[in-house]
């Protein structure tokens, strides 16, 4: 199998301390691939995440995005997460700021658009997450469902080449999950890169190009979703999934 | 949930408004109070046009009389005549006490969110932000007034541009050392306000690009500042009882003219309670006042006061 090469993971690791949650993990993905990173609590998913947008520094290893180096001393951060959006599992929504505010901030703060333009790219983004009527609601006013597609939209509104989703639906009641991968779906479908953490397996199935399993820091397995749910090669990748779907 | 927790307008609050007798009586108090003052403070810096700068706006004998005249009243009639003759020199110490709490809170304010925000994320601004802190509120506010007058004589020093502003150039030393003293205290309650915003807004912030330091300010601050009111309201309130320490800097505020007057006629009793109803009028008017402000900012789901 070759990798892709649009965004490379080589040899990475990362020490927290003398905790070492990364162990030269290595994947790559092709522009509008989805990477599906599945694995147990505390295996380094969210670690992995955060290490390509520069949230969590790696300490070995480089990651290239477009052919640019990451991890370089020289790499301007702010620059890097303009192209990559980052989606979370705890919503993070701005609590002081309505949709439409959540949406535009990035815009106009970080792209410098005027008050105008970014309120009307966030109004678009957010009828592309299907929310156009909630334009003026607060955080608290919302579903969290509606919350998480916000979250996405804020991240669309700053036009990633990248997206990174941290477990998007865990924190959602079960039957608020469905418009969420949806609009992931709908995302998927316009040729966005996606690297997503999750542990829905159906929509791993339906969309992942690769699904890699981490444990431990350590990559133990990685392979198209038919072959890794169907024909694990490692005796934990099994394990690991008959307890996920004895959860389900 | 959505409509009830929107910022009311000022026309719902007034149809809301609580239409008791308790509550009329309260506002026409603070209705008088305030024109009052205001109206005394204007015949003042004009010269006079309404009364003679210095002389109540009704005569103490009228007052009296008036007052002899309605069975029951007359035993109060001296007492009433006493308050009236006082006016002109409470509504003029009052003037100070406003002018120099309100600059002292605003540029305290201004210094106590770099040093709370320093406290909270900076590394080494972090521990000069401490000391500042504990230094202004370890040690009595009167000895720091004290170092400042005394000590390193700075009434002396008020820039050109300054003096004059005020009858006294200690008047800016007062606000001088509230300021610093202050700073340390709203320090205090807005820092307590900055650690209690979730980790994952400044994560979110970075994560769509903004830097740290504007993060803190487009995302946190927003936040913390809302939460901060009520805490912040009791140095607001703190900071207008204190003032009156500037008086033993001999700024002519009100408590030191309201000292003045009972020691030159011996009625102590009668013209402390008066300076402590003064002093109860502003600090009611105060959190009345920050009270409209939590409201009129109020953010759905934010904040201790609002439903979540
Ligand atoms: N900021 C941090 N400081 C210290 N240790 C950390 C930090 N963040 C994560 N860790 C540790 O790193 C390891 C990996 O954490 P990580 O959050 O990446 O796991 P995860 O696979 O995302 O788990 P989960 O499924 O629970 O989200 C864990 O042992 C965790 O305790
Ligand atoms: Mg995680």
């Amino acid at each position: 199998m070759t990798d892709g090469d649009f965004l490379r993971v080589s040899d990475v690791s990362k020490w927290y301390g003398d905790e070492q949650v990364l162990d030269e993990v290595s994947f790559g993905m092709d522009r509008g691939d989805v990477t599906v990173l599945i694995g147990p609590s505390g295996s380094g998913k969210s670690t992995m995440l955060r290490c390509v947008n520069r949230l969590a520094e790696a300490q070995e290893g480089s990651i290239t995005l477009d052919g640019e180096e990451v991890l370089s001393p020289d790499t301007d951060v702010d620059e890097l997460r303009r192209e990559v959006g980052m989606v979370f599992q705890s919503f993070n929504l701005f609590a002081h700021l309505s949709a439409v505010g959540n949406v535009a901030l990035g815009p106009r703060r970080v792209l410098g658009l005027s008050e105008d333009e970014a309120r009307e790219r966030a109004a678009d983004q957010l009828e592309r997450v299907g929310l156009a009527d909630q334009l003026d609601s607060y955080p608290a006013e919302l579903s969290g469902g509606q919350q998480q597609r916000v979250g996405i939209a804020r991240a669309l509104a700053m036009e990633p080449k990248l997206m990174l989703f941290d477990e998007p639906t865990s924190a959602l009641d079960p039957e608020l999950i469905g418009e969420v991968l949806e609009v992931m779906r709908a995302l998927v479908d316009e040729g966005m890169t996606m690297l997503v953490v999750t542990h829905e397996m159906s929509f791993a199935r339906a969309v992942a190009d690769e699904v890699v399993f981490l444990d431990d820091g350590r990559v133990v397995e990685r392979g198209p979703p038919e072959q890794l749910f169907e024909r694990p090669e490692k005796e934990r990748t099994g394990r690991f999934l008959e307890r996920i779907a004895s959860h389900d | 949930m959505a409509g009830a927790t929107r910022p009311r307008t000022v026309g719902e609050r007034v149809a809301d408004a609580d239409p008791s007798a308790g509550r009329l009586l309260l506002v026409a108090a603070g209705a008088l109070f305030w024109g009052w003052l205001v109206v005394s403070w204007v015949n003042r810096w004009l010269g006079g046009p309404i009364a003679p700068v210095g002389e109540p706006f009704v005569a103490p004998d009228a007052v009296e009389s008036a007052f002899a005249a309605v069975p029951g009243l007359a035993a109060v009639a001296a007492d009433a005549a006493f308050v009236v003759e006082l006016t002109p020199v409470l509504a003029q110490g009052t003037w100070l006490t406003v002018v120099i709490t309100g600059v002292s809170l605003v540029c305290g304010f201004f210094i106590a969110v770099p040093l709370a925000v320093a406290r909270v994320y900076g590394r080494f601004s972090a521990w000069l932000s401490l000391g500042y802190t504990e230094l202004l509120r370890g040690t009595p506010l009167l000895a720091q007034l004290f170092v400042l007058y005394y000590g390193l004589n700075l009434a002396a020093s008020v820039p050109a541009a300054l003096s004059g502003v005020f009858p006294r150039d200690v008047v800016w030393v007062a606000i001088l050392g509230f300021t610093l003293n202050g700073a340390a205290y709203q320090a205090e309650y807005i820092r307590g306000a900055v650690e209690s915003v979730d980790e994952g807004q400044i994560t979110a912030g970075r994560a769509i690009g903004l830097s740290k330091i504007e993060s803190i300010y487009y995302v946190v601050l927003p936040q913390a500042l809302r939460y901060a009111i009520p805490s912040w309201t009791n140095e607001f309130v703190y900071l207008i009882k204190y003032s009156s320490l500037a008086g033993f800097i001999t700024v002519p505020e009100l408590y030191y003219r309201a000292n003045q007057v009972a020691t030159d006629t011996f009625r102590y009793t009668a013209v402390f309670l008066i300076l402590g109803a003064m002093y109860l009028a502003l600090v009611l008017t105060a959190s009345k006042f920050m009270e409209r402000v939590d409201d009129r900012v109020a953010i759905p789901g934010l904040g201790a006061n609002r439903d979540r």
